[in-house]
């Protein structure tokens, strides 16, 4: 496992890079500020945190509302350290009434993201909420996931932690990786999933993940990267990262969500993909998702509020029966197929699917509706 | 109009119609010229909060991606011509809707005219009626026929049959399916 014995650095590369809209490898996040839950100071989260943040100011506080910030991009500058209360696991919001579902479970450590894309749907879910969380007790936390993998032997599992945060941006402060990746590589049903747009890899390095953990990466095209996903790495610096966690033995998996409907969308794309298999082996692929920008009236909202705005609000986003707002059904469709065909042409045995999208695009997509639970049993077979 | 008279204006006409706080602080925000032209506009047609706010959206929408101010996209010749023309308010209501939703998605509209035309093309009796999905998000006609005896049934049918067979009836699916 790897250890840092030297205190980080403060860079708040957060604030520089708000303008250059890039972020040098190497170079992780770090908080303005630093406060933990009366309680909790002497978790193994604080005492590390307090270790590797000698010079971050700290506060112990009686009361967790104080410490929320009063705006989203405060929010990403604070860093709160409590204890979780309730349930950690809970179903992925996608699988929503008339969506066709892949049985993604969702299991959230932390809150809010150091990366500020402009697409983010935590602008509008974290709003009231918006400091960046981890939670201390996290041993609760995988011993409910234990109960649930040993309550229903025979299913096939499919665990993420990168609904509410990027699942490896903190890892340099939390080592969070060091407890769940030994974790999962013992359970024979389940696998769990990275996902992250960050080079944070350091700790997965060290560790035997078992064909029981997925790195995943949130990728696209360019220049959407450079206009809409504020304070993350380019697409090189998470592919050369991708391509180092291959070599250490994990799958990778590759999202390609938000696809968005851009002028030269297709050239954009095609190059992405290019440049993804130039350096990644297809063979350990785990899977490669498409899913198109969904909006909420409150997310368009929050973007309209943005400085800087790319391409998103001016594409033709028309609302679908579950209230989002998506491009067109019939540009969707055509994307995905496109997107489709590429992906197949590169190794047409890729598990590949489609996210938050009704029975109907699938089988113009794909041919055929899967069945329920059919998804994820098929993603997590394929790992072998 | 200075932009103190604009913001003075805007929060009478505002506040007689009883626009949300939200809705008008944003409207104040805008640059004294846009603030203005959405002025004009909303008293011309007497707009109530949401009918403005969804023509504002997509005016500002078109905007953003054209690089034009508010003030350009609302006087911009297909609309000016509907707001001078004779038509009364509901009906130049309807139209500035839908000149500005053609003008904020043109694929879009250009599929649904396609598909519009192609319907025509089917020449079927004025007792069929073929609707298409609301925003073309899905894949499936609605068509409905009325028949007040057995012999127009028998036509409604008989016509709808020899539809399906024709390149337009393949077209129309396919456009439905797949932007072209």
């Amino acid at each position: 496992m790897a250890t840092r014995a030297e205190p980080l650095v403060a860079g708040h590369w957060w604030r520089v890079n708000r303008e250059s809209m890039t972020l040098s490898p190497g170079q992780y996040w770090l908080p303005d500020s630093v406060w933990i839950e009366r309680g909790e100071e002497q978790s193994a989260l604080a005492r590390r945190l307090r270790a590797r943040l000698p010079n971050t100011p700290t506060q112990v506080t009686d009361e967790l509302l104080a410490a929320e910030p009063h705006d989203f991009g405060a929010g990403k500058r604070r860093l709160v350290v409590q204890r979780h209360q309730g349930s950690f696991l809970h179903h992925c919001p996608a699988g929503t009434t008339g969506m066709v579902c892949c049985n993604y479970l969702v299991v959230n450590f932390a809150s809010n993201c150091p990366f500020d894309c402009s697409y983010c749907f935590l602008q509008d879910y974290l709003s009231n909420n918006p400091a960046t969380k981890v939670f201390t007790n996290v041993a609760d936390g995988l011993a409910e996931i234990d109960g649930v993998l040993r309550a229903h032997p025979e299913r096939a599992f499919r665990i993420g932690t990168g609904e509410l945060t990027d699942s490896l941006a903190l890892d340099h402060l939390t080592d969070l990786s060091c407890e769940l990746v030994p974790f999962f590589a013992e359970r024979a049903n389940a696998v769990l999933e990275l996902k992250t747009k960050s080079d944070c890899i350091d700790n997965l390095l060290h560790l035997d993940p078992k064909e029981r953990v997925v790195v995943s990466w949130s990728v696209n095209a360019a220049s959407i990267i450079a206009a809409e996903e504020a304070g993350t790495i380019p697409l090189e610096a998470r592919l050369t990262a991708a391509a180092r966690v291959q070599a250490a033995g994990y799958k990778v998996g590759l999202h390609f969500d938000p696809l968005i409907a851009h002028d030269d969308w297709e050239t954009g794309y095609r190059d992405a993909i290019d440049a993804i298999f130039r350096r990644l082996e297809t063979q350990r692929i785990a899977w490669v998702s498409l899913g198109s920008l969904r909006m909420t009236a409150r997310l368009k909202a929050a973007i309209k509020a943005r400085p800087q705005r790319g391409p998103l609000l001016t594409s033709e986003l028309v609302p679908g029966p579950d209230g989002k707002e998506r491009v067109w059904r019939g540009l969707r469709v055509k994307m995905y197929r496109q997107m489709l065909e590429w992906l197949r042409q590169v190794d047409d045995r890729m598990p590949l699917y489609i996210c938050m999208e009704p029975a109907g695009v699938w089988e113009k997509v794909f041919g055929a509706v899967p069945a329920d639970r059919e998804v994820a049993q098929r993603l997590v077979a394929g790992l072998g | 109009m200075n932009t103190v008279d604009v913001q003075a204006a805007i929060r009478r006409y505002a506040g007689a119609r009883m626009y949300g706080a939200v809705t008008t602080e944003r409207w104040l925000r805008l640059p004294s010229p846009d603030g203005e032209a959405l002025l004009q506009l909303a008293t011309e047609l007497r707009l109530g909060e949401n009918q403005l706010r969804d023509l504002w959206d997509w005016a500002e929408e078109i905007g953003e991606r054209d690089q034009l101010t508010l003030s350009r996209v609302l006087s911009a010749q297909p609309i000016a011509a509907v707001r001078t023309g004779h038509l009364g308010r509901n009906d130049k209501l309807k139209v500035i809707k839908a000149v500005l939703r053609r003008l904020r998605f043109p694929q879009l509209v250009a599929v649904e005219d396609r598909l519009a035309d192609l319907v025509r093309t089917l020449q079927l009796p004025r007792n069929v009626r073929i609707s298409l999905p609301e925003q073309l998000e899905g894949d499936q006609l609605r068509i409905e026929i009325t028949a007040d005896s057995v012999a127009a049934w028998r036509a409604a049918a008989s016509a709808l049959l020899a539809a399906s067979d024709t390149p337009a009836g393949a077209e129309l699916f396919a456009l439905l399916g797949e932007a072209p």
